[in-house]
């Protein structure tokens, strides 16, 4: 079970310390990822969460298409964590 | 009850998937095209999750995986999809092999139909096309090459990575039915050559009713499709319809695990593999299509002395297996696949198909050898 907590941890710290995740953003994820036992049952949402951060681009809504994940996709997911 | 081994017409659900489509169904059931509340937007995560998940399966992008009712649907859409585009550039010829699923086949008669010419290439006795015959084949005015990733019936691996050379650099799409081998053989399909791929969910432990057309972009830009059905615009146009999202996150969660335990899945089958093999070897059976380019859960043989239909029978209470595709075993016509590769007649009818997978349990051999000599004898 463990496994996607530490996926999320991972992806985090990589998308914070190299990439364009704000650390507004970064830390309410960090809080996810390493209070996993807070978290059961609910590891559908932490995958999702997990594809967000991956795939966040600070740009994500401009364009035509809208296909990457930005602040506004990751926000939502974790308020439905905490729902 | 009979220990299934017919994985190839259709695999066991995992229950990871049962799962999610369950709470797709039952919890949250809102509709990903309204994404004016949290149901909607769940819904519509959910499917975009989903996506990112069977993209990641052959490192395609999200946005190039058009979800579909299956890999019947998709290969549709693949060779129907392109006739506009064929009819207006003047490019009419096709080229596809003869042991192609009925999916692809008659969706090319069709094409026939409106104007084109399809040439279909030969397979040689070891169940595989010759790709030197394709490049042969090709001519300035070929629109489409459509070739399977993995045959249904002897679970051959087809020669991709020599097609991908060959159409390296020509301006000619290239579709691929992946349905038996997507989430099985992981390499070939990533091959950034191949256009269009297309899969299932029910052969990789995922729902029924519910597959995928991956359309690789060029300059952000799908090949020249053009939609089946029209209304409502879903699937960036090219599949319309309220997605079915029980299915689709169903689909999602089966392509991840296809990636994530690929490795211990194939292990297992080949583990069983060598089993079935010591024990329709002792029976004297022979192979149809050679054994180092045979996926590890697929054995097709022939039964010296032993019609299929009676092996069937005989062994229905041990195990469940078939003698052909699903989808032609009902019109008890000969294999077009084995016939193709040659085979006599009177193999053709001697042949079984045995298809199993990482779910299936022990199957008690020496009662399936027993039987089978006594029938023969």
């Amino acid at each position: 079970m463990n496994d996607i907590f530490r996926e999320l941890e991972e992806v985090t710290v990589e998308q914070y310390d190299h990439h364009d995740l704000p650390k507004w953003l970064a830390d309410p994820v960090l809080m996810v990822a390493r209070n996993p036992e807070s978290y059961q049952g609910k590891e559908y949402l932490v995958e999702i969460l997990v594809a967000q951060v991956r795939e966040y681009d600070i740009y994500a809504e401009t364009g035509c298409c809208k296909w990457a994940y930005d602040h506004e996709d990751i926000k939502r997911t974790l308020r439905w964590l905490e729902e | 009850m009979a220990i299934y081994l017919d994985c190839n017409a259709t695999t066991p659900v995992e229950p990871s998937v049962a799962s999610v489509v369950v709470r797709f169904l039952e919890k949250d059931f809102g509709n990903a095209a309204s994404p004016i509340h949290d149901y909607g937007v769940f819904a519509l995560v959910a499917v975009e999750h989903a996506r990112g998940q069977v993209a990641e399966v052959v490192k395609a992008r999200r946005d190039e995986v058009i979800f579909t009712s299956g890999a019947t649907e998709s290969n549709n859409l693949a060779i129907l999809g392109l006739a506009d585009a064929g009819l207006g550039r003047g490019r009419r010829h096709l080229i596809t092999t003869t042991i192609e699923h009925k999916a692809v086949l008659e969706p090319f008669e069709e094409m026939a139909r409106l104007g084109f010419e399809v040439q279909i290439l030969p397979v040689r006795a070891d169940g595989r096309f010759d790709p030197q015959r394709l490049a042969d084949a090709l001519r300035p005015d070929t629109l489409l090459v459509s070739t399977m990733q993995v045959n249904n019936e002897t679970g051959v691996l087809q020669p991709l990575a020599e097609v991908a050379d060959i159409l390296a650099n020509r301006d000619i799409w290239w579709h691929v039915d992946a349905a038996q081998g997507f989430g099985k053989e992981l390499e070939q399909l990533r091959h950034p050559r191949i256009d269009l791929i297309s899969l299932s969910g029910h052969k990789i432990y995922g729902p029924k009713g519910v597959g995928a057309l991956i359309a690789r972009k060029y300059d952000r830009q799908f090949p020249p499709l053009r939609p089946l059905v029209f209304g409502g615009g879903q699937e960036q146009g090219l599949r319309p319809g309220t997605l079915p999202v029980p299915l689709i996150a169903g689909l999602g969660e089966a392509a991840k695990l296809a990636l994530r335990n690929n490795g211990e899945r194939i292990a297992h089958c080949q583990a069983f593999r060598e089993k079935a093999l010591a024990t329709f070897s002792a029976l004297g059976a022979e192979q149809n299509g050679a054994e180092e380019y045979t996926l590890p859960h697929v054995l097709n043989v022939s039964l010296p002395g032993i019609n299929s239909e009676l092996a069937i029978k005989a062994l229905k209470n041990v195990i469940a297996v078939s003698s052909t595709s699903a989808c032609t075993s009902h019109t008890h016509t000969p294999s077009h696949v084995l016939t193709a590769m040659g085979l006599s007649s009177e193999k053709v009818e001697q042949s079984i198909r045995l298809s199993w997978c990482h779910m299936t349990p022990e199957v008690d051999w020496s009662e399936v050898g027993t039987i089978l000599r006594a029938r023969r004898g």
